[in-house]
């Protein structure tokens, strides 16, 4: 059975090695969880403080000045809907992890996107990763998070902004190197800095094909975070997976009928500012 | 003196090679030592040969014209001039300074100032207005806002478009996009404009018209221009001289009269060979010598032949021969008679052949 024992080998080296990491790395991830948490609990504190009704008048006002009067009205009806089934904190908790796990991996991916795009070495490197994040089934990155943060929200929001780097990534990257070349070259002739190039020239023209990136990545961190109702995130993945395990069907239905509305309501509005920004 | 001032050479390029590929410096080598052609550079070092030897000047005040056909080098030339490409040897120097020693700062600011540019594709930035893409080259020079708003509308101005400033670039008509890429160009008020085709892709009445509102701003505002073109109306009836491009290499510079007159060689001769003399050709061209003429027609009074001066073009002069039913016309210089056209003079004329044989006439 040298098969087996292999494989016990194998578990006994990748348990070693997360053991290694959390006994000298435990500063690190202790510092991770802090300031993932941190903003997590910032965020939640933000968005519950008020009163349902006030956030879904924001929704109303929002939705009808960025993409129309009638969507405004559906929007704010959605998240009335979420209160009045009794789950209004948890819909806001999965706002919340979201809003928390985008802000990360948008620090990380738009300027590593940016770089991307301006030196092709970077782009020929990061490629095969970002493949392989998006390859792998989504819940595979809870285990190691969960080995080194522990079960919370932390872990949710560490996997969520693994899951949703790549889409913002790639599509700055794309944006930024594909600088139609006359335009490049409007910019020389009339001796432009370097700066001035990326911020005049560059961006202007990737501004589409970066806000379609943060789309994505949105749409998958929406996926993660109810995923990681697993590991304990709060929220309305949670309140699934506790609904499926006993069987609560309307539970169950309730929550990803709130799931659902929230992702609309944040699609439509981040590509209503895509198109408005593309537009100016 | 004026003429001294007028003659002051702004772009001087000298023996200027642009290869491209990655073999460039190995392929300039054998040309120099083996002297291969255009197509042996490329089948054996596949290396494309883009300008090959040239030598121009531009000069203060001057509208100075490159014509060739598709793939001749155009392009590559006036990408030279501002440096948006390297050449591979030779030495470019614009207003004295050498470009290939300018470095950072001292480009952007030759850029910035000296040397505006048009393109074919226009490229107005798609997210800005009209007025906004005007001020472009201020804004990249850093200029206030205010102040570089108010000389965008001067320019916009002068290019009849005033009312547009607040548009953006997809609701005008390509005439008028091409008009604001000049205004952009004016705008910066660089004494140098390059022009890599700005008209192509217009029909042919706009076109005509833009020809003749940038040759006459260009001169109101003593602006020197490199205006690029395929077509060789467009450049006889913009440049003050004109480059003949083929293959990379620059084969005639002259001014149209000299170029119909005398074409170097057969491709010349091939373009040359459709365009009307008319207004091309002038009496000094076409005239006999006059102590030459009046012996071969003693019967002939000079003096009181109809009058004219040297600048006359053929159109003029048939319109006088016609209308006067005289033998010729005289050709007056400071108060003394230069020449004579006859008829048959102006039949060689309008052929392109200058007249030289005085037994016939
Ligand atoms: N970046 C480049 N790399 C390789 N070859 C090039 C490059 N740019 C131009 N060439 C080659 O150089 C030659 C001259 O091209 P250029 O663009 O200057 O021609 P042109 O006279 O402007 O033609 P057109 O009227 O079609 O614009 C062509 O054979 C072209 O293939
Ligand atoms: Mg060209």
């Amino acid at each position: 059975m040298a098969d087996a024992a292999f494989i016990e080998a194998f578990d006994d080296a990748v348990e070693g090695g997360l053991d290694w990491l959390d006994d000298h790395g435990g500063g690190v991830f202790d510092a991770i969880r802090h300031a993932l948490a941190g903003v997590y609990d910032g965020v939640e504190w933000l968005l519950l403080a008020p009163p349902f009704w006030a956030v879904a008048a924001l929704a109303l006002v929002a939705g009808w000045r960025v993409v129309g009067w009638r969507f405004g009205g559906l929007a704010a009806l959605g998240l009335g809907l979420c209160a009045a089934m009794g789950l209004w904190a948890e819909t806001m908790e999965t706002l919340a992890l979201v809003v928390t796990a985008m802000v990360f991996a948008l620090l990380v991916s738009l300027p590593l996107g940016v770089l991307a795009g301006y030196v092709p070495a970077v782009k020929r490197a990061a490629e095969p990763a970002l493949d392989l994040i998006q390859t792998l089934p989504p819940y595979l990155y809870l285990l190691p998070a969960i080995a080194l943060l522990g079960y919370g929200p932390a872990t949710a929001l560490a996997a969520t902004c693994i899951v949703a780097l790549p889409p913002a990534l790639r599509l700055t990257a794309l944006g930024i190197g594909r600088t139609p070349q006359e335009f490049i070259e409007l910019g020389q002739a009339n001796g432009i800095r370097p700066w001035q190039m990326f911020a005049k020239i560059r961006l202007p023209f990737a501004f589409a094909s970066i806000m379609a990136g943060v789309n994505q990545s949105l749409m998958m961190a929406f996926g993660m975070v109810v995923i990681a109702g697993i590991v304990g995130s709060g929220g309305l993945g949670e309140t699934i997976y506790g609904a499926i395990r006993t069987l609560d069907i309307a539970t169950s239905v309730d929550a990803s009928v709130a799931i659902v509305v929230l992702t609309i309501v944040l699609d439509r509005l981040t590509q209503g500012l895509a198109d408005r920004g593309a537009r100016a | 003196m004026s003429a001294m001032a007028a003659s002051e050479v702004l772009i001087d390029c000298q023996s200027v090679w642009k290869v491209f590929g990655d073999n460039a410096r190995a392929a300039l080598r054998a040309i120099a030592d083996r002297g291969l052609s255009k197509t042996e550079v490329l089948q054996e070092f596949s290396c494309v040969v883009g300008v090959s030897d040239a030598s121009i000047q531009v000069r203060r005040g001057e509208i100075f014209c490159v014509m060739g056909l598709s793939g001749s080098g155009k392009s590559t030339l006036i990408r030279l001039l501002n440096r948006l490409i390297e050449p591979s040897s030779g030495r470019i120097t614009v207003k004295g300074q050498d470009l290939s020693g300018l470095r950072g700062q001292a480009l952007r600011d030759m850029r910035a100032k000296h040397i505006g540019m048009v393109f074919q594709s226009v490229a107005l930035l798609p997210h800005r207005t009209v007025l906004e893409n005007a001020a472009f080259g201020l804004e990249v020079q850093g200029v206030a806002r205010a102040r570089r708003l108010e000389v965008a509308r001067e320019a916009l101005a002068r290019v009849g478009l005033s009312d547009w400033a607040g548009r953006l670039p997809r609701e005008l008509s390509g005439g008028m996009q091409q008009r604001v890429g000049l205004a952009r160009a004016l705008a910066a008020d660089p004494e140098i404009i390059l022009m890599d085709e700005p008209f192509s892709a217009l029909d042919p009445l706009i076109r005509r018209q833009l020809q003749d509102e940038f040759r006459s701003l260009t001169k109101e505002l003593g602006k020197s221009a490199v205006f690029i073109t395929h077509d060789l109306d467009e450049a006889i009836r913009i440049g003050d001289r004109i480059a003949i491009m083929r293959d990379g290499v620059i084969v005639q510079v002259g001014t149209a009269e000299e170029i119909v007159l005398n074409p170097a060689d057969g491709y010349v001769a091939d373009f040359v060979a459709g365009i009307s003399r008319l207004h091309l050709i002038k009496a000094h061209s076409v005239m006999y010598e006059p102590a030459a003429w009046a012996r071969a027609r003693p019967e002939v009074d000079v003096g009181a032949l109809p009058r004219t001066h040297p600048e006359a073009d053929i159109d003029a002069l048939i319109g006088m021969v016609v209308g006067s039913g005289q033998e010729g016309v005289a050709v007056v210089d400071g108060g003394r008679i230069v020449g004579v056209v006859t008829p048959r003079g102006l039949l060689q004329g309008v052929r392109g052949t200058a007249p030289a044989d005085l037994s016939v006439v």
